[in-house]
């Protein structure tokens, strides 16, 4: 155990921690940008700053580690003002855009402004050319866009994509002297869309079914994925009765914040016109639409005459891994109890 | 027809409105008559109920503003300012010297156009023709010049937290220069066409007929309560915008009846264009908006040019924003009373509750004390003389 100052308050912890975790620990806000938890600290952003007392320069809390006797301060004049011009820079040359760009209300860099040009402005009146909207470019995938002139460095998801997918498509670069990621080796992408879910702001956003309400608007319903074995928890976002995007929550197991493709992409099917929601009969060479009571009817009579002219063999069953367990469960003992059959099979290959 | 004892009373029950041109909006007046006299008279209120107060709770701050514009919708601009004080109030927001000058012009202006509009109905009401148009000239006047700054006539929500929502232009104040020096002999048109009429004299002397103790106890405000001879005006009793600086005279009348709120609001318009001269004439330099971030809106110039002020509007607007805990309560002099605002918040970005006090209500109810009695035609002159607006009363 060492013994380390945060703003005055002394603080019992164990050594090896950043100075980050410990205030947050304890309840202590350090601003950030580029940290995210369960990835090693990328140190792109510096809002992190505090000041250690033996340091000339302030140091990024979010990579320094803390030593016994410690004395931090977390919050002075000068690093408040050192974070505002950190954001300045930031803002001098993101696009006019929140209007039109799928995370605004969710942005971080909006939630920077708010926090930080409380009681005065950051970059007012500093800021020369408007800058304007600039079409997005490609991205190591269709599925997302990515929108170079929002993006604000922070290297999340070049990090994202190397230590929690295992990937490594992204690089970190410059084009004419700014900072910007190119998905440098495309053919190693598995299109899950990690990097998209760390962007703090709107410089990777979905490309497919790019958004449809603002977060006000919505509302977010925890469930299981139903694709695989594996069972991530998401997060349907629902808008008027739609589902139109799928996250997830960080803290939660199987999967802590991580989807893949299907559970992140893959939810368009729901709303779909081409899903079958009334039964049809096929009578000639086409369908007609029937009521429940007469489909019913017809397959089970249809069933018992094959079954009592060719034997219940020649009947079998294919669900969808799409049902819920207990459709399944019900669905497979009918089969062999009712029709007396082990022909059952489903797709468990979606 | 009744029969009380060995009485038979001739009483007749009458629906005076909701659908009547004299209740000036959708009033009910339940009557109970023998003859011509009123014995009972109950206002039935509520037909113009939106539930402004609860969707209060559900808009934002900045969002609130339009619906004070269809409180009193014949002086939006004073339901804009009285809710902006109230917000100004609980935020702690000093308004820049320019803006609260720019308010208390609009707010004079709209107390002329407001009594303009209560002296030509009300005229057509007791049966003068011709009043009501020489008064719906000069009220579109100052229409236009509500639409040359704001874009709009009756609802401009022009004022808001914080200050105004534009600059005046060059053409706004010479509409304004050229209105001033010409409306007092407007006035005294308007009275010679009927202070000594008559007809008009005989219509309202002595009806209706409210005492100061009575006027007090009743809680009316505004010209009601000026014409009974108390001399309240919450310009002079709590000054906001600066009303400390201009001079104005608070005219009272010393009977209370029809008449009285007549000359007192005549005596008003007069003292509100005094006032407007006054306040012209230097109109200080600087911003028309307080500038506090996350509360008030940055100009627009600046939305459009620089993502800082466009974050700052996005959270605004989005309703992404704090305001301090905490109730306020503020008033102001609307051309009808008082009209004040009750918040409560909770810190978030919309009220926790908004009560609204309203004069026109309060008024309304002492309507029936001092029609007990009365003759049905003089019924018309005592609702008129106390200046309704529905939707201010029902809310
Ligand atoms: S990334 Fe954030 S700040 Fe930039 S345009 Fe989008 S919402 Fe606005
Ligand atoms: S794309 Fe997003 S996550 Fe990646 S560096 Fe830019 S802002 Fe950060
Ligand atoms: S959070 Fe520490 S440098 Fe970005």
């Amino acid at each position: 155990m060492i013994t380390v100052t945060i703003d005055g308050r002394e603080i019992q912890t164990e050594p090896g921690k950043t100075i980050l975790e410990v205030a947050r620990a304890n309840g202590i806000y350090i601003p950030t940008l580029c940290f995210l938890e369960d990835l090693l600290p990328i140190g792109a952003c510096r809002l992190c700053i505090v000041e250690v007392d033996g340091y000339d320069q302030p140091q990024p809390s979010c990579v320094q580690v803390v030593t016994d006797g410690m004395n931090i301060r977390t919050t002075t004049e000068k690093l408040l003002e050192m974070r505002r011009d950190i954001l300045k820079l930031l803002l001098l040359d993101h696009p006019l855009d929140c209007p039109i760009c799928d995370k605004a209300a969710e942005c971080k860099l909006q939630d920077l402004v708010y926090e930080l040009g409380y009681d005065r402005a950051i970059a007012e009146g500093s800021v020369g050319v408007p800058m304007l909207h600039k079409p997005p470019v490609k991205w190591s995938t269709i599925g997302i866009n990515y929108f170079p002139s929002r993006c604000v460095a922070c290297q999340r998801c070049v990090h994202v994509c190397l230590e929690r997918v295992g990937c490594g498509v992204l690089e970190a670069g410059k084009e004419d002297g700014t900072p910007r990621i190119f998905p440098a080796h495309p053919e190693k992408c598995i299109a899950c869309g990690e990097c998209l879910s760390v962007c703090p702001v709107g410089a990777l956003t979905e490309a497919v079914s790019p958004l449809k309400a603002r977060p006000w608007e919505k509302t977010k319903t925890k469930t299981v994925c139903p694709y695989c074995g594996v069972g991530c928890v998401i997060e349907l976002n629902v808008a008027s009765g739609q589902v139109i995007k799928v996250t997830t929550d960080e803290a939660v197991p199987p999967n802590y914040g991580t989807l893949c493709v299907k559970g992140r992409f893959g939810f368009e099917f729901i709303n779909s016109d081409k899903r079958l929601t009334k039964p049809l009969i096929r009578q000639g060479g086409s369908f007609r639409e029937v009521s429940w009571d007469e489909a019913l009817n017809y397959v089970a009579k249809k069933l018992k005459e094959i079954k009592e002219k060719h034997g219940a063999s020649a009947i079998a069953g294919l669900c969808s891994a799409r049902c819920t367990n207990e459709d399944n469960y019900v669905f497979q003992k009918f089969m062999r109890a009712v029709i007396g059959t082990n022909n059952v099979d489903h797709c468990a290959r979606l | 027809m009744t029969i009380e004892g060995n009485e038979i009373r001739r009483e007749m029950i009458l629906n005076m409105g909701p659908q009547h041109p004299a209740t000036h909006g959708v009033l009910r007046l339940l009557l109970h008559l023998e003859g011509e006299v009123v014995k009972k008279n109950i206002p039935i209120i509520g037909y113009l109920h939106r539930g402004v107060e609860k969707l209060g709770e559900h808009r934002t701050y900045l969002q609130n503003i339009v619906f004070t514009d269809r409180l009193d919708y014949t002086a939006s601009m004073c339901n804009n300012l009285s809710y902006a004080l109230a917000v100004e109030k609980l935020c702690g927001i000093e308004v820049p010297e320019r803006a609260r000058v720019i308010r208390v012009i609009m707010a004079e202006l709209q107390r002329i156009a407001a009594h303009l509009l209560w002296l030509g109905t009300y005229a057509l009401d007791i049966g003068a023709m011709s009043v009501f148009f020489y008064c719906f000239r000069e009220r579109e006047k100052i229409l236009d010049m509500f639409e040359m700054i704001s874009g709009q006539r009756l609802t401009p929500s022009y004022i808001c937290i914080g200050g105004v929502r534009r600059d005046i232009t060059d053409q706004f104040l010479e509409a304004l220069r050229v209105f001033c020096d010409t409306f007092n002999d407007y006035v005294r048109d308007y009275e010679n066409l009927l202070t000594k009429n008559p007809i008009w004299v005989e219509r309202l002397k002595d009806v209706a007929v409210l005492s100061a103790e009575d006027a007090i106890n009743w809680g009316t405000t505004g010209p009601v309560l000026r014409a009974s001879g108390v001399k309240f005006d919450f310009r002079r009793a709590t000054p906001y915008c600066g009303y400390e600086n201009y001079e104005f005279d608070i005219p009272i009348g010393t009977k209370g009846d029809c008449y009285d709120r007549y000359l007192v609001r005549v005596e008003e318009m007069r003292q509100s264009n005094r006032i407007l001269k006054q306040a012209m004439k230097d109109i200080p330099d600087g911003p028309i908006m307080a500038d506090v971030p996350f509360i008030t809106l940055p100009p627009k110039d600046q939305v459009m040019n620089n993502i800082e002020s466009l974050i700052k509007h996005f959270k605004i607007a989005a309703g992404l924003f704090q305001v301090p805990k905490g109730e306020v309560y503020s008033s102001i002099e609307n051309p009808k009373g008082e009209l004040g605002f009750y918040i409560v918040s909770d810190g978030s970005s919309k009220p926790y509750r908004m009560r609204i006090k309203s004069s026109c209500f309060v008024n309304l109810s002492a309507l029936p004390f001092m029609t007990q009695g009365c003759l049905v035609a003089d019924l018309i002159a005592a609702l008129g003389s106390i200046d309704i607006v529905l939707g201010e009363v029902d809310r």
